[in-house]
């Protein structure tokens, strides 16, 4: 760490050489530095540990973490198929809740609500952000499940080709995991529209102009040159929205019903990576700490690739517009 | 007394500060007092003149006399402004355009537009911007849009250059080559009046010639206004010349209007020969 730290100040002190009016270095450059070698320290050990304590199982049980089901509390095996999967039902399908709702959202405060109205709108949805995931899911559990539980989930049943997808648990709490998507749709909603509305926006004025003078119609515009100009931001946003649903770990606690079963009937209970991390942390000891960390390591590497995948993106579409 | 009455009615009758010349042809747009106001500032006002069939009409006059602003008005696209208001009349064929029977997508159809900076659709090929008007007008049917694509590309002179590749992102051509293109967008349409916002102001002096001459070349099948900061540009290619300046209340108005050869040789008011001559501007 002292090495990172003196590198860095060498090379500062060239680059003050260089510099026609070199003052001295002042106590407080030394201070910055000093806390950002800290930074980037804690960052390398953080990663590190997790990485390190997660060793054993991908060594000794790496195939069992991934492809058993079976978790079993102290002694092992511990099967993570039923987390991971569980966090891909949930998350993709409260992304296409979330993509449908957001995007038309986005056009509308865009393009149909009245200017005046617009910021109101804009930063009221934005603002849904800020409410802590607890009480997303508080509300999932309390209103949400028990309206699933007496309405929803008869009617669903009520098709023998719906049954045969969503299954009928007969759970008497209406926890489940396409509880666990609707409460994540609507938690991430506020991210995608953020994102949406000003990749939407920034569309240049000329082009929609354009798209009028040659007669189209508002909607032709929006449909024929709005969208498809802003589309690879578009994903990108979509990606952003994708990486909030796999991180999100309270909510999903509270209202997937913790309960290690890999299946696609979504009316069953079930749980996500990292809701399932929060809920059997404090009791795991040994080789089950270790399997965690592994899956710790499963939602980060997915995280952070999203996460990566959604900047890419976004700074292709500000080549795309810089290009128009 | 009744001799001033004679006077003032005689002037009411006249649209003001305006001297329109004798038609030389057919008219193809007319604008009566005409004014342009965004939340009650007047933008541009006093605007009355004949656009003749078949001739380059321009618009000339310093920046924030209002050129732009009365081009946008000519096809409506000040309606999505919010808090625009235009006032006056602008008859096209003798329907008005605003008050008359003609939707505004119709209206935009028949009076097309070229922007100042060349804007091709990004996402679509050369082809598809070709005939992306015809599109949104609900037409399509390949042979149709396969025949009015070459037409409206080769009255741009553009076919040559890019019949071999279609189907290319429009993003891959040249500055002038996507200005040309945007002119064949708007042709496809088969307008009547073609209205361009200082359509070569973002290009380089041999991809501005092109444009004239291209412009001069279209003259026989559409009507031309054209927007432009440039003199030299305006008395090169203009048959007929409005020239606008800001008042005193910063609202710009048509100071004169004339043949071209008349604006730029021998104009009524000293205003418009200190601006051609480049006193001021």
């Amino acid at each position: 760490m002292d090495q990172v730290a003196l590198d860095i100040l060498r090379d500062e002190e060239v680059v003050a050489e260089n510099t026609p009016a070199a003052t001295p270095r002042s106590w407080y450059a030394n201070v910055l530095l000093v806390a950002a070698a800290l930074f980037a320290a804690v960052s390398v050990g953080f990663v590190g540990t997790i990485f390190w304590s997660s060793l054993p199982t991908w060594v000794h049980h790496g195939g069992t973490l991934l492809t058993s089901s079976s978790w079993v509390s102290p002694a092992g095996p511990f099967g993570g198929l039923a987390m991971i999967s569980g966090t891909f039902e949930t998350s993709i399908i409260a992304l296409v809740i979330a993509v449908i709702i957001g995007l038309g959202t986005s056009i509308s405060i865009v393009f149909f609500i009245p200017r005046r109205f617009r910021t109101v709108v804009a930063t009221f949805v934005e603002l849904l952000a800020a409410i802590p995931s607890v009480v997303y899911g508080l509300w999932g559990l309390l209103v949400i499940a028990p309206w699933m539980e007496t309405t929803v989930n008869p009617w669903l049943n009520k098709w023998p080709f719906a049954k045969a997808i969503f299954g009928n648990s007969g759970q008497e709490f209406g926890t489940s995991l396409l509880l666990a998507s609707v409460v994540l749709g609507i938690m991430i909603l506020p991210t995608f529209v953020a994102i949406s509305r000003e990749v939407i926006a920034v569309v240049p004025q000329d082009l929609q102009e354009a798209s009028l003078s040659l007669g189209a119609t508002r909607w032709q515009m929006i449909r024929e040159v709005v969208l498809p100009t802003a589309k690879i931001g578009l994903f990108g946003a979509t990606f952003l929205a994708l990486a909030r649903a796999t991180g999100e770990t309270v909510a999903v606690a509270l209202v997937a019903g913790s309960v290690a079963n890999a299946q696609f009937h979504l009316l069953y209970p079930g749980t996500s990576i990292a809701a399932w991390i929060a809920t059997e942390f404090g009791e795991a000891q040994g080789n089950e700490i270790s399997a965690l960390m592994a899956l710790g390591v499963i939602l980060m590497v997915l995280n952070v690739g999203l996460a990566l995948i959604s900047r890419a993106l976004v700074s292709r579409q500000r080549k795309v517009l810089a290009r128009v | 007394m009744e001799r001033e009455t004679e006077i003032m009615t005689e002037i009411q009758a006249q649209p003001t500060t305006t001297i329109t010349p004798a038609l030389r042809g057919p008219v193809a747009m007319q604008l009566r007092d005409v004014a342009v106001s965004f939340h009650g500032r007047t933008a541009v006002r006093d605007c009355s003149f004949d656009v003749v069939k078949n001739r380059v009409t321009s618009l000339i006059g310093p920046s924030g006399s209002g050129k732009t602003t009365l081009l946008r008005a000519l096809n409506r696209l000040h309606d999505l402004t919010p808090g625009a208001k235009v006032s006056g009349q602008i008859l096209l064929e003798g329907t008005d355009i605003y008050r008359g029977n003609l939707t505004v997508t119709e209206l935009r159809t028949r009076v097309g537009m070229v922007f100042q900076r060349p804007n091709p659709f990004p996402t679509m090929s050369i082809y598809d911007n070709a005939v992306s008007g015809l599109r949104f007008n609900g037409i399509k049917k390949k042979s149709l849009l396969d025949e009015a694509a070459e037409s409206s590309l080769r009255s741009a002179a553009l076919w040559d250059s890019v019949s071999s590749r279609l189907k290319v992102a429009a993003s891959n051509l040249s500055g002038g080559e996507q200005q040309r293109l945007c002119i064949a967008r708007a042709l496809a349409l088969e307008p009547e009046v073609l209205l361009m916002d200082e359509p070569t102001s973002a290009l380089d002096p041999v991809a501005t010639l092109r444009i004239e001459e291209l412009m001069t070349s279209l003259k026989s099948r559409v009507t031309v206004v054209i927007v432009t900061h440039n003199m030299q540009q305006a008395a090169r290619i203009s048959d007929d010349c409005a020239f606008l300046l800001m008042g005193e209340d910063r609202a710009g108005e048509l100071i004169e209007f004339d043949t071209t050869e008349k604006i730029f040789n021998n104009p009524v008011d000293s205003r418009t020969l200190d601006y051609t001559l480049g006193r001021f501007g």
